[in-house]
């Protein structure tokens, strides 16, 4: 089948399941096309200016944020919030423009780069993360350095404060290295390139094999994570030429203010042990919800739970929901902090009175279940 | 003896899918019997502490693996742990660990000898076993649930006892048997971690680890948690 009629029935099924199923209808058209015409990604790319975005955490808001930087340079079209498989991508490339912004899964970047042949790809983090699916960070890690080994045409920028990101950039014939003075890294004890004992001193790491963070090509102070991925994507911007955008950390954070009669919420995507701990950081307030679900995309296995320090809990109101909510109670007593459970998060919203303020820690299906509501 | 010394083994290794809780569990459980403990974290470069009473291992990758193996086969080590098996200590090794422990493994597509305290051998299986588990436990007699993530399967050698017949899920990969026990060393694909899974089995490891008998522990959200997940995995 021709490629434009492939697209015009792509975008018909679009359309067809937001009016009539009332789906957000996002994926279905990339779905459609890359079952009628499998070559799409490729075709579509063909004289375009592409710009992958992956990484464990921070892709949907470093996507956005390189979006409005480039959106000043010519058009851009990007990948529907959060759909980051290959149907995501095709459903972004349907659209005409000069430049594409794709928000792409770890799994996923590396039939993407082969096909969609990006100008430049922008790798944020890689931690332990929905370990049902990708088995071991250190095999993401492999995928990634022998696609950037194949792609001598792309530029690869990322924080090689992550010896993961380190590893998948030393295989790339162009790359832009950046550190924020290096920090600690939950799966960083085995060099990802040669597989030795990783040598940390402080926040940094130098293998004899010659991995190291200590001499990137741009250094940064260090910050938090959504100050990270503005500067990261700052960085991918002036590459193309585009101009700095200010870097607004809650801009960049993934959370959403909600009113929920008269209840003031600030919802906050938690989904592995690196986001829950930069979330338990945001937390000011005294009163917090988690949610926990064990949905393909949340990670089927909860175990990783017991790798998150929640003594930042310690002396407020807890309250639990989810369908793993007893998963995180049982969790946070042994920790000696005892959560309210609640049956679901109308439950758990309803204990709180007009005027108050809490803070919803929510697992990736939970959160957008909230925020599309 | 009141005090029990819980040695968590390579945690920066071998913590990669949430074992480490399991030495939370059995500090969390003592407290209820009136037992102090201590957790001490050994790292890939410190010696094996000599007085340890539970020795645990956890989860890890390929290449954390073989490091671990490595650490475990240098200087006293080996030693010390063979004698801390005479004096009547408690290991509880969990996939990763667990290979180690036994003969023969496979890691990073090479086959390696392991410690050898566990008479098993791994080999790698045809696909990787992932999802819930539940089986019922051979030394205990109840039924067990945790979370399995391996492509390694185990056979078992004549001195080693299956740990757990399987219920559902793939243990050592013939969804028959999960893992193995000798003695005080345990051995499990089991991960949740499998103590905070099933609370009765950290309180049987202390039993063994101090020679005493325990009274029942009253913590209803252990058990409500516990029973739950038995029942949700069919």
């Amino acid at each position: 089948m021709r490629l434009k009629l492939s697209i015009f029935i792509a975008k018909l099924a679009g359309s067809l399941s937001k009016s009539i199923l009332r789906k957000s209808g996002e994926t279905i058209p990339g779905l459609v096309l890359l079952t009628l015409y499998p070559q799409a990604i490729r075709e579509l790319a063909k004289g375009r200016k592409i710009i992958c975005v992956s990484g464990t955490n921070g892709k949907t808001s470093t996507t956005k944020a390189l979006v409005s930087i480039i959106s000043k340079l010519g058009t851009v079209t990007t990948s529907p919030s959060g759909s980051n498989l290959d149907r995501g991508v095709a459903a972004a490339l349907m659209s005409k423009s000069e430049y594409a912004v794709l928000e792409v899964d770890e799994l996923h970047l590396s039939r993407i780069i082969e096909e969609a042949k990006p100008a430049a790809v922008l790798l944020l983090n890689l931690t332990r993360d929905q370990l049902h699916r990708m088995h071991e960070v250190k095999r993401v890690s492999d995928r990634w350095a022998v696609s950037a080994a194949s792609a001598p045409e792309s530029i690869f920028i990322g924080d090689i404060d992550d010896p993961f990101v380190a590893h998948a950039l030393a295989s790339a014939a162009q790359s832009l290295s950046i550190s924020f003075g290096g920090r600690k890294h939950l799966d960083g004890a085995v060099c990802p390139n040669c597989g030795i004992y990783l040598k940390w001193i402080k926040n940094n790491y130098k293998c004899p094999c010659g991995l190291t963070n200590t001499n990137p090509d741009e250094l940064f102070e260090s910050g938090g994570a959504a100050y990270r991925n503005a500067t990261l994507a700052n960085a991918v911007g002036k590459i193309f030429g585009g101009k700095s955008i200010q870097v607004e950390e809650k801009s960049l954070e993934r959370s959403e203010e909600r009113d929920y009669a008269g209840v003031k919420a600030n919802l906050r995507l938690t989904k592995n042990p690196a986001s829950w701990t930069e979330a338990l950081h945001s937390v000011t307030g005294n009163d917090v919800i988690l949610i926990v679900n064990s949905r393909e995309v949340d990670g089927i296995d909860t175990s990783w739970l017991w790798d998150i320090k929640f003594a930042e809990l310690a002396g407020k109101r807890v309250i639990v929901c989810g369908e793993r909510g007893l998963d995180i109670a049982y969790r946070l007593h042994v920790e000696g902090i005892e959560a309210e459970i609640a049956t679901n998060f109308e439950e758990a919203i309803s204990k709180f009175s007009k005027g108050e303020f809490v803070h919803v820690l929510a697992a990736y299906t939970a959160f957008h279940e909230l925020i599309n509501a | 003896m009141s005090q029990i010394r819980i040695i968590r083994i390579h945690n920066e290794l071998l913590g990669t899918y949430g074992d480490q809780g399991n030495a939370e569990v059995l500090a969390f459980r003592a407290k209820f019997h009136g037992i102090t403990t201590t957790i001490t974290d050994v790292s890939y470069n410190d010696p094996l502490p000599t007085n340890g009473d539970i020795y645990l291992l956890g989860g890890a990758e390929d290449a954390a693996q073989l490091l671990s193996l490595e650490a475990l086969q240098r200087g006293d080590n080996l030693e010390i742990l063979n004698f801390a098996i005479e004096r009547g200590a408690v290991i509880l090794a969990v996939c990763a660990g667990f290979q180690i422990i036994g003969n023969k493994f496979w890691a990073n597509g090479k086959e390696v000898d392991g410690l050898g305290l566990l008479d098993v051998d791994s080999v790698p299986g045809d696909k990787r076993f992932v999802g819930d588990i539940k089986t019922i436990s051979t030394v205990l007699g109840f039924e067990l649930t945790g979370f399995e993530n391996h492509l390694g399967r185990t056979i078992l050698g004549p001195t080693a006892q299956a740990f757990a017949k399987v219920i559902t899920g793939y243990g050592n990969g013939d969804s028959k048997y999960d893992g193995a026990v000798s003695g005080n060393i345990f051995g499990t694909y089991m991960h949740g971690p499998i103590l905070a899974r099933n609370p009765e089995l950290a309180d049987l490891l202390l039993t063994r680890a101090t020679g005493r008998k325990y009274a029942q522990i009253t913590d209803p959200l252990a058990l409500k948690y516990a029973t739950w997940r038995r029942k949700v995995i069919k």
